[in-house]
């Protein structure tokens, strides 16, 4: 009876590994090809070929950069905190992958789909300010520290615009849960209605991963790599893979906040056992990506107090202005979405 | 044990293995000018970090913790604002007004700008009028 038992919990413990497992390698391997797909889209706007010797089409270059970067040496800064220093790039990649604990990629389809999905997330986006604002502190180079100002500065204020986007579709949908969300948005995409709303979410999400025209943290002229210019090797992979992952995390986000998540037209439904939600969730987190390295190969850096001014003094006043404005209408036709 | 603890556990894990991966495999032969601070070829200036930075950092972080208080505090309504209706939300609106006149003020203040007031960051040709 006992060792039943025994049996019966080593089981469970080895289903939930399967499904931890399930979510997290297809994740890191979308982030692998994330940073290949970047490197050979922004050759292509530049008609170059990119990377194109590992692997069939450079495809394998992610993993040879990856085995590169772990055979590398850790370089310790002798002035750096040392606790801090591997505490940081820890914390920037944990708090990244947690993220994708509540993505539902299909009908019940998600690791935990509890009913404050989209609190879980506010908070561990937030919780990412942390990895930038210890890696600068820790390092003690003024380059890093610097960085790690602007960054946090940077972070924090468009993480205003992003809570209030994200407040506008909470109007609409009346719940916090993911799936709920994707649901609501059967008959028409967010994006239709939401238009303005989307571009300004799109904008704080271009600024909160720290993307062009919003990089400035790593402004290669000004501050050499921003807050992670003393990490190396390993630390270093933490920073760049947490990075490549709140990218694919928050394409994926703003799919299930405006593109209708794993929702497609009727007409594509069929009887075969393939799971069409997950396929065409993944689609429409391309198509973000795409958007993310597009704006990478069009468009200049701001400087830095046109990026502080651009969200208190623009973008802010417009989403408070939308916060009223879209309750205001449900309020005033007594339009029940939900 | 449910899924979501188990990933909690089950990422650091992964992070501290490619850590120990990294021990095991590269080699660690720290010299002088390795470990010294980045500093474009020269040799670094003591007391040059961590130094004091400018006051605009610190309000912006201040502010957003108001902002962001508010934004959360709107959060209930969102939730239910079929169930409050017009009277809550009229005092939706009377939260939304006191926040309003307090941002003008920030603005007004200058708070937020982090220009340098004495010289503005677009060109004023004041000596081409002459």
């Amino acid at each position: 009876m006992n060792s039943n038992n025994l049996m019966l919990t080593i089981i469970g413990l080895l289903l939930n590994l399967i499904d931890v497992l399930a979510i997290i390698l297809p994740v890191l391997l979308a982030v692998a090809f994330m940073t290949i797909i970047e490197r050979k889209q922004l050759a292509a706007h530049q008609r170059r070929v990119g990377p194109n010797t590992v692997g069939y089409y450079g495809l394998l270059q992610p993993f040879a950069d990856a085995l590169k970067l772990i055979l590398k040496e850790t370089v310790i800064p002798s002035q750096s905190n040392k606790v801090l220093f591997y505490l940081a790039p820890i914390s920037t990649l944990v708090f990244s992958l947690l993220g994708w604990g509540v993505i539902p990629f299909g009908q019940g389809l998600a690791l935990s789909d509890f009913s404050l999905g989209v609190l879980y997330t506010f908070a561990l986006s937030s919780l990412g300010v942390y990895g930038v604002l210890l890696a600068g502190w820790s390092a003690n180079s003024k380059y890093a520290f610097l960085g790690s100002l602007r960054s946090t500065a940077a972070m924090i204020s468009y993480e205003l615009i992003l809570s209030s986007a994200i407040l506008i579709i909470i109007l609409l949908t009346g719940s916090l849960n993911f799936t709920t969300i994707i649901e609501s948005q059967e008959s028409v995409y967010f994006i239709f209605p939401l238009l303005p709303v989307f571009i300004f979410y799109f904008i704080s999400i271009l600024a909160e991963t720290s993307r062009t025209p919003f990089d400035l943290q790593e402004a290669e002229s000004e501050l050499v790599a921003g807050f992670f210019t003393e990490h190396s090797s390993v630390p270093f992979v933490f920073f760049f893979l947490g990075e490549y992952s709140s990218i694919v995390l928050f394409s994926c986000l703003s799919a299930i906040f405006f593109l209708g998540g794993y929702n497609f037209p009727e007409v594509f439904l069929n009887e075969s056992f393939i799971n069409l939600q997950a396929i065409v969730l993944g689609l429409k987190t391309c198509i973000f990506c795409f958007f993310f390295v597009w704006f990478r190969a069009t468009l200049p850096r701001l400087r830095y107090d046109q990026l502080i001014s651009l969200c208190w003094l623009n973008l802010l006043p417009v989403a408070v202005a939308f916060i009223i404005l879209v309750p205001s209408i449900l309020v005033a036709f007594d339009i029940s979405p939900y | 044990m449910n899924n979501l603890i188990f990933l909690f556990i089950f990422v650091p894990l992964l992070s501290l293995i490619l850590l120990g991966l990294n021990v095991l495999l590269a080699v660690h032969r720290p010299d002088e000018s390795k470990v010294s601070a980045y500093e474009c070829g020269f040799s670094p200036i003591y007391g040059q970090t961590r130094s004091t930075f400018q006051i605009h950092f610190y309000i912006v972080a201040m502010l957003f913790l108001i902002f962001d208080l508010e934004i959360l505090l709107l959060f209930p309504i969102a939730v239910t604002l079929y169930q409050v209706s017009t009277f809550g939300f009229s005092i939706a609106i009377i939260f939304f007004i006191v926040l309003t006149i307090g941002f003008v003020l920030e603005i007004g203040s200058g708070a937020i700008a982090l220009t340098n007031f004495d010289q503005p960051s677009y060109p004023i040709n004041k000596e081409k009028k002459l």
